[in-house]
């Protein structure tokens, strides 16, 4: 018998984003270095996710694994401080020791991405390696509009492990960035996580955005409804409220405002934002 | 052979099946008769009155009777009921081998060693035939089931049928008295009652047994010359058909089975055959090591058989009965008859899905097992047992329920058992290795996972998970982790049943159920004397199972009980509430309501949901000794009080549960002193001293009761209590009180009037009381008895009670829980109705250019740069070692240094879909949904020739704000907003991009306009006015789909262009409060306008008025008649009708512009009337009409359009451009 995959748990935790979870349940016994090493990066990118930058920047000293000061690069470069945190990431990148490490290229990637530079994201990340790395690809691609090179990057995640959660989700982006018959798949894949797994808002997300592009939002506003019980600041969940809503014709502005106020960075607000500005532009335009 | 019941006796020689209870007689060579009941293995009874070995027996179909014939040369009528012998049939000359009734007529055939076979009346008990012709032993004989005819067997190695018609012939009308006088001659002259049909000649030895098919014309026989020959005749004639050869010795009894093509026989070589009818060659032998066999019979409807051997018998079926069904939502998916079926417990609809593949081999118990559904994929995995375990896997087609033509391939496999972890994956145990395979759907092994113990058989244990069956225990395996999650000692585990929400799990085994959570965490045992069958879990999370005879109920805590007796086996495939849904052996699904009323009752008590069991006592009968002394035992004696009459049990159960109130009650009723003084101990241990002096009081109990007073501090009473015991002449009880009362006078007078006296000085003196001391000295005279001397002397006191009156703080009883209870009330969940409402938009096919796949030429030579590996590290030295241990895909990751970003490069972006949705589209909503605001304008301007967009504003960036939805990808990485399109259906391929979803849909503008209707009604006219203005706003910017919608568009616009008119002129008229003829002429445009009559009757109504009022009788008269044109109602009638009885006839008293003779339209910006044949110009959105000097301004109707502007028209649906 193969030896237990002692981090599974906390690995699916942390990408169905029950980060609070993954933190609590890090303890786990009988790690070797290497998994111990994994482990850490897995908590303070939870850390991360939950928005407890300065915990984080604080926590990484200089003698930290090279995964984990990548891992503070991106807390530096999401508490604001962008510039210094590109400087170092893009040093660290052409340290050849340590370049190629892929925590390291994974960050490189995620705030490359932030940045819109999808060209230097891929630079960094398109070789892949670890699952992480073809997830993100799939996503940087997706965000391209380019599915058929996603797919690509999720047929070589399917060879290394088809039934990893990471494979699942990265399939169930596609599908959903692709549409058509392949919501229903995006569906049923969050579905199984919901029974396999405890609920948690990225998952009650993920189906809520299948139903609606399904066009059922009715059963949207409930399983948003439901992730909102989980978390009220959810940024995502509050952003497709405010569709869903707009598409029952129910009024969303209460969630806008506490989109704005908690999150002004949010897409759904910068669009709105531009939106406005635009339809300023337009109308001089057209006038 | 599965083998189900067993005796050890002396030799067996004859058998029986009783039709439809349990029981087999076995008559024994010893001469005993033993009757079994062979589902409970119990010898029920013996009936020992032949002597010598007894050959034949056999049960009567419909009486409770059965006839055994032996070497006695008896043949012996039973009752078993009886137990009593009723008569004997003498007759026969030598041993009698077989006896057996007829299914009809009370006849009873034997054939007997002396060469005859006669048949029998039971009823007139005389024989009524003779067949004579064989001339040795009569080895067997019996009825045809159906025709009047007889087979028999004989060592004079031939097989006879015999024709009985002509005695039923007689039977049937023994009154024909013409008919009689001939038979009469015929039976003086040998008898031809009965003749001999056929002679079946053809065996080389004596024939032991043959017997009849149940149906066709066939016979088969068996004979000592080892072989088994199949006959079959017609009227004319009967031959010899085929031969069956393979036993070693003798064949002593061979029958065809009632449901399947096949033989059984068997023979003193100590072996049971069974042939394959059909083909004629042997399926399978079962052999005895010691036993020879010597006689076969047949269950007449169920599929069991039984064989006499030389010690005893077996009970035996050929071939498991058990359906394979799994259940899945509302439905059974199951196999029957070679197909695949399932049945909708909603509908009660059984539906045949498709047929499923006939094992190659013919041999027994190669039907499915098991079964597995996957839902989501509509496939089912069948397991059986062909070539030692396989699985076949079935992916049914959504559309092909109902068609039996279409026969698939099925996807094979060994495996000792099969099962879906997940939607699209099974796992499949493979045994020899002792590893779990998992697999996809097209059969492909996905991952290999050993498993840590032997296991013989797995099970679904939710997703990802699998219950895994050892020899005497079970465990659930994380498939992904490689973990064992939980695990149980359970012996030979054969069957496991989830509850629906899969909490718990039963695991059913031969004996016994077990009970666990889904962490395998033991919760209760169940043992069984008899088999377990099946069982399912009802919505209350009570476990319903069968066993062969009963169906029973577990309650969460192990309670169990019986809730139903069965007659025959049945699978329980689901239970809700009162009903049961289940499997029957021949694979009908078939309904039992059963009364759960007392399990429900009892898991109420359970989870101390006292409200329902409150309302259960109020509503159903369910009183009954069983559920008192249920409640007893549970420890609720407070709820059984209420289901007493009785006193006594009622008196008992108060006082059990503390309920004195109760006691009190009941022990008026009873009044008897042993009860009272229970309820007095009661009362006491309570401190409810009422009570107690009351219970004292009815006993006349005195002591205590004066000794109650005292500790209570009731001291006149203690006094009283004296004065009682005075007059009852109790003196013992008098001087007690009086020395609780510490009155020493008292006591003194009580020694001295009992004639105490010397006692009576002595307390006396001792208390200091000398003048009394000194009379009483007086009266002893010289006996006076002498003080104890250095004593010092006190006067003894009852100390004094803590309290000096009333009950003692009393002990909190439980004053009945339901007080308690009923406040459980209203916690009935809601039921979570999250049912979408799809929006049900047709299938928009718009041929969409793949714009992705258009723009996939760049960026090739992407994947061909995975093989440069470097390896450039040398200076790190010594960690290089540990570098090598790592995982491949560790190493991998090497390729991605600077040298490689050179070489890279990055595919350029592709079209995002708001852009797609754009090129193709010239409908206004599409544009700005996908944020083209400018030509979302341009679009609308063209169109609709609209000029203002300032109100548009809002409803732009809504449509903009919910033409995304977004999706949290990795953590912490950028979201991924996603395109929302339209018209999703489960068949739209991929990557072709629809059209935006709007947030504005047609049909919530009808549910707008009703809104706006209702404002409009109840008189909120701004409110009114901006609900209509909305809808105008709208509208320009939805898109429907067809056709016939653009109509209802148009005229909608139409409808609320009229009201917004109407509207504004109301609100304009009330803004006039001195100019009422411009009042009037408003209130009569406003009538002028298309509204719905409800609006169009008070608008009448107001204008009427108003007219009225001002004296202008015609025309308030003309609204008067509208009004009563337009369906008023009442009061309206009414005054419309005072309305036309003053006007009729009167003038107008001033002119206004409105002439309702004349057709007009009514400016929208001026409001005067333009009449036909006047010139005007139009919105070219809304198409209010104005007087030519508005041109060129915004339409103050729409207030988005520029009137009289040149416009293409209104476009709004994708079909208007085809």
């Amino acid at each position: 018998m193969a030896s237990p995959d002692l981090l599974f748990n906390l690995r699916n935790l942390f990408y169905l984003g029950a980060y609070q979870a993954a933190i609590n349940n890090s303890d786990v016994p009988g790690l070797d270095a290497d998994a111990a090493a994994e482990r850490d990066a897995i908590v303070f990118r939870s850390y991360v996710a939950l928005g407890s930058y300065q915990l984080v920047i604080s926590e990484i000293d200089s003698s930290a694994a090279t995964s984990l000061q990548a891992v503070k690069l991106l807390a530096l470069y999401l508490s604001g401080d962008k510039e210094s945190a590109i400087v170092s990431l893009k040093e660290w990148l052409s340290d050849s020791a340590v370049g190629s490490n892929p925590v390291l290229r994974l960050i490189a990637g995620i705030i490359f991405m932030h940045e819109q530079d999808y060209t230097e994201a891929l630079k960094h990340t398109h070789s892949g390696g670890t699952l992480d790395l073809h997830a993100l690809n799939v996503q940087i691609f997706i965000k391209m509009h380019r599915s058929d090179y996603a797919e690509k990057q999720l047929k070589i995640m399917q060879q290394i492990d088809e039934d990893h959660t990471l494979t699942q989700l990265a399939n169930a982006w596609l599908d959903i960035a692709v549409g058509g018959s392949k919501i229903r798949e995006a569906y049923l894949i969050f579905q199984d996580f919901a029974e396999k797994y405890p609920m948690t808002g990225m998952v009650l997300n993920g189906k809520a955005v299948c139903c609606m592009h399904m066009g059922s939002f009715d059963e949207a506003e409930t399983l948003l409804l439901e992730a909102l019980n989980k978390d009220a600041k959810d940024p995502e969940t509050l952003a497709n409220l405010i569709v869903c809503n707009l598409h029952l014709g129910k009024p969303s502005s209460r969630y806008l405002s506490q989109l704005k106020l908690s999150h002004p960075d949010h897409v759904l607000v910068k669009r709105a934002v531009s939106a406005e500005d635009n339809f300023e532009r337009a109308l001089q335009a057209v006038a | 052979m599965l083998t189900k019941f067993e005796t050890k006796s002396n030799r067996v020689k004859g058998l029986s099946f009783h039709p439809r209870r349990p029981w087999i007689l076995a008559s024994l060579h010893s001469g005993v008769i033993q009757m079994w009941d062979y589902r409970m293995g119990t010898l029920l009874d013996r009936f020992d009155e032949h002597d010598g070995p007894v050959r034949g027996v056999h049960f009567h179909a419909t009486q409770p009777l059965f006839v055994s014939g032996g070497d006695d040369y008896k043949i012996k009528v039973w009752n078993y009921k009886t137990h009593r012998c009723l008569f004997t049939l003498h007759g026969h000359l030598d041993y009698i081998r077989t006896v057996q009734f007829h299914h009809e007529y009370p006849w009873i055939v034997s054939a007997s060693d002396d060469q005859t076979i006669r048949i029998w009346n039971w009823q007139s008990r005389t024989c009524v035939a003779v067949l004579t012709g064989h001339n040795h032993y009569v080895m067997c004989a019996s009825f045809h089931p159906k025709e009047d005819l007889v087979v028999s067997a004989s060592l004079d190695q031939t097989v006879r049928v015999w024709d009985i018609g002509a005695l039923r012939k007689k039977t049937v009308s023994p009154a024909d008295d013409i008919l009689r006088l001939t038979q009469m001659n015929t039976d003086l002259f040998g008898g031809v009652d009965a003749v001999v049909k056929y002679v079946l000649e053809g065996h080389d030895r004596g024939v032991n047994w043959a017997s009849f098919h149940p149906t066709l014309p066939l016979i088969v026989s068996g004979a000592d010359d080892r072989q088994v020959k199949l006959w079959r005749m017609n009227d004319t004639k009967a031959w010899e058909v085929d031969t069956l050869r393979g036993h070693m010795n003798n064949v002593s009894c061979v029958m065809f089975h009632a449901k399947q093509d096949i033989i059984v026989s068997n023979s003193e070589d100590k072996s049971i055959r069974v042939w394959d009818a059909t083909k004629r060659t042997g399926i399978q032998t079962f052999r005895r090591e010691h036993d020879r066999f010597w006689i076969l019979a047949a269950h007449p409807e169920m599929n069991l058989l039984a064989a006499g051997h030389d010690n005893g018998m077996i009970v035996f079926k050929l071939e498991r009965e058990r359906p394979a069904f799994s259940v899945s939502g509302d439905t059974v998916f199951y196999v029957k008859d070679r197909f695949l079926r399932f049945f909708e417990y909603s509908t009660q609809k059984e539906v045949q899905l498709a047929p499923i593949r006939r094992p190659g081999s013919v041999s027994l118990n190669q039907s499915p097992r098991t079964l597995s559904y996957s839902p989501t994929e509509n496939a089912v995995l069948i397991c059986s047992d062909v070539d030692g375990g396989s699985y076949e896997l079935y992916i049914v087609p959504k559309d092909s329920a109902g068609r039996t033509d279409y026969l698939q391939e099925a996807k094979k496999g060994a495996g000792g058992s099969a099962v879906f972890v997940a939607r699209n994956r099974f796992a499949v145990l493979e045994k020899s290795s002792n590893q779990v395979l998992v697999k996809n759907l097209k059969n492909e092994i996905v991952k290999k996972s050993p498993l840590p113990i032997a296991m013989d058989a797995i099970y679904y244990a939710g997703t990802g998970n699998l219950l895994c069956k050892a020899e005497d225990r079970v465990t659930i395996f994380d498939l992904q982790q490689r973990l064992i999650l939980g695990e149980l000692q359970a012996p030979a585990v054969k069957y496991v049943v989830w509850s629906s929400d899969m909490e718990s799990i039963a695991l059913l085994s031969k004996h016994a159920v077990v009970i666990a959570n889904k962490k395998l965490v033991h919760r209760c045992t169940l043992h069984e004397t008899i088999r377990v069958k099946s069982g399912a879990w009802d919505e209350n999370g009570v476990f319903i199972y069968t066993t062969l005879n009963h169906i029973k109920y577990c309650l969460p805590n192990g309670d169990s009980g019986i809730i139903k007796t069965l007659d025959v086996p049945i699978y329980i495939t689901r239970a809700i509430g009162n009903n049961i849904f289940c499997l029957d052996r021949d694979g009908k699904n078939k309904l039992i309501t059963v009364d759960a009323s007392e399990y429900i009752f009892k898991l109420a008590l359970l989870r101390k949901r006292y409200d329902h069991v409150m309302s259960m006592i109020k509503n159903s009968q369910l009183c009954g000794q069983a559920v008192i002394s249920y409640l007893q035992q549970k420890g609720f004696p407070e709820v059984a009080l209420h289901f007493v009459k009785d006193e006594k049990t009622r008196f008992n159960l108060a006082l059990e549960s503390g309920n004195i109130q109760i006691a009190v009650a009941s022990a008026k009723e009873i009044d008897d002193k042993d009860h009272w003084y229970r309820l007095g101990i009661e009362a006491l241990r309570q401190g409810n001293v009422g009570i107690v002096e009351y219970a004292y009081q009815r006993t006349k109990n005195f002591e205590r009761l004066a000794f109650l007073y005292l500790i209570t501090g009731y001291m006149d009473k203690v006094g009283f209590m004296c004065k009682i015991a005075g007059q009852n002449n109790n003196l013992m009880g008098q001087f007690h009180n009086a020395l609780y009362l510490g009155d020493a006078m008292k006591r003194v007078e009580i020694l001295e009037n009992a004639g105490q006296l010397p006692l009576a000085y002595i307390t006396a003196a001792t208390h200091g009381l000398t003048e009394i001391a000194d009379r009483l000295a007086a009266e002893l005279g010289e006996n006076i008895p002498s003080l104890p001397e250095g004593k010092t002397r006190s006067l003894l006191i009852p100390p004094a009670p803590l309290t000096a009156s009333g009950d003692w703080p009393l002990l909190r009883v439980m004053r009945g829980i339901f007080e308690g209870g009923l406040d459980a009330t209203g916690k009935a969940e809601l039921e979570e109705d999250d049912e979408a409402a799809g929006a049900d938009w047709g299938d928009e096919d718009l041929d969409m250019v793949d714009a992705s796949e258009a723009m996939a030429n760049g960026g090739d030579g992407f994947d061909a740069e995975e093989g440069e590996a470097n390896e450039e590290d040398g200076e790190e030295g010594g960690w290089d070692l540990e570098d090598l241990e790592l995982p491949p895909e560790a190493e991998t990751p090497k390729n991605a240094g600077n040298a490689l970003s050179v070489v890279f490069v990055a595919p350029p972006p592709g079209m995002p879909v708001s852009q797609i949705w754009t090129q193709k589209s010239s409908l206004a909503g599409e544009h700005a949904a996908a944020g083209n605001f400018d030509t979302a304008m341009r679009l609308l301007s063209r169109q609709l020739g609209i000029k203002n967009f300032a109100p548009l504003k809002p409803l732009f960036l809504d449509l903009h704000m919910g033409s995304h939805s977004y999706l949290r990808a990795l953590a912490t990485a950028p979201i991924i907003p996603v395109a929302v399109e339209k018209g999703w259906s489960e068949s739209a391929s991929p990557n072709v991009r629809g059209p935006p979803a709007l947030v504005f849909t047609f049909s919530q503008m009808e549910d707008r306009l009703k809104a706006a209707y209702k404002a409009t009604t109840e008189g909120k006219f701004p409110e009114a006015l901006r609900q209509f203005l909305n809808i105008l706003h709208t509208i320009p910017l939805i898109v429907v789909d067809s056709r016939r919608e653009v109509d209802e568009v148009k005229e909608l616009i139409e409808i609320v262009r009229e009201y917004v008119l109407g509207l504004r002129m109301e609100l304009k008229r009330k803004e006039l409060r001195d100019d009422v003829n411009r009042q009037q002429e408003l209130a009569a445009y406003f009538t002028n306008c298309k509204l719905q009559r409800v609006h169009m009757r008070l608008v009448l109504g107001s204008a009427m008025g108003l007219c009225y009022k001002q004296k202008n009788f015609a025309t308030a008269e003309h609204f008067a008649r509208m009004l009563l044109e337009n369906n008023p109602n009442e009061s309206q009638a009414k005054r419309a009708r005072q309305v036309q009885q003053q006007c009729s006839g009167k003038k107008d008293s001033c002119e206004l512009n409105y002439d309702y003779r004349n057709p007009f339209v009514v400016c929208g910006a001026t409001y005067v009337p333009i009449y036909r044949g006047q010139k005007d110009v139009s919105c070219p959105y809304c198409g209010s009409r104005f007087v030519p000097s508005i041109e060129g301004q915004l339409c103050t109707i729409c207030e988005l359009a520029v009137v009289g502007a040149d416009a293409s028209g209104l476009l709004c649906s994708p079909t208007q451009l085809r």
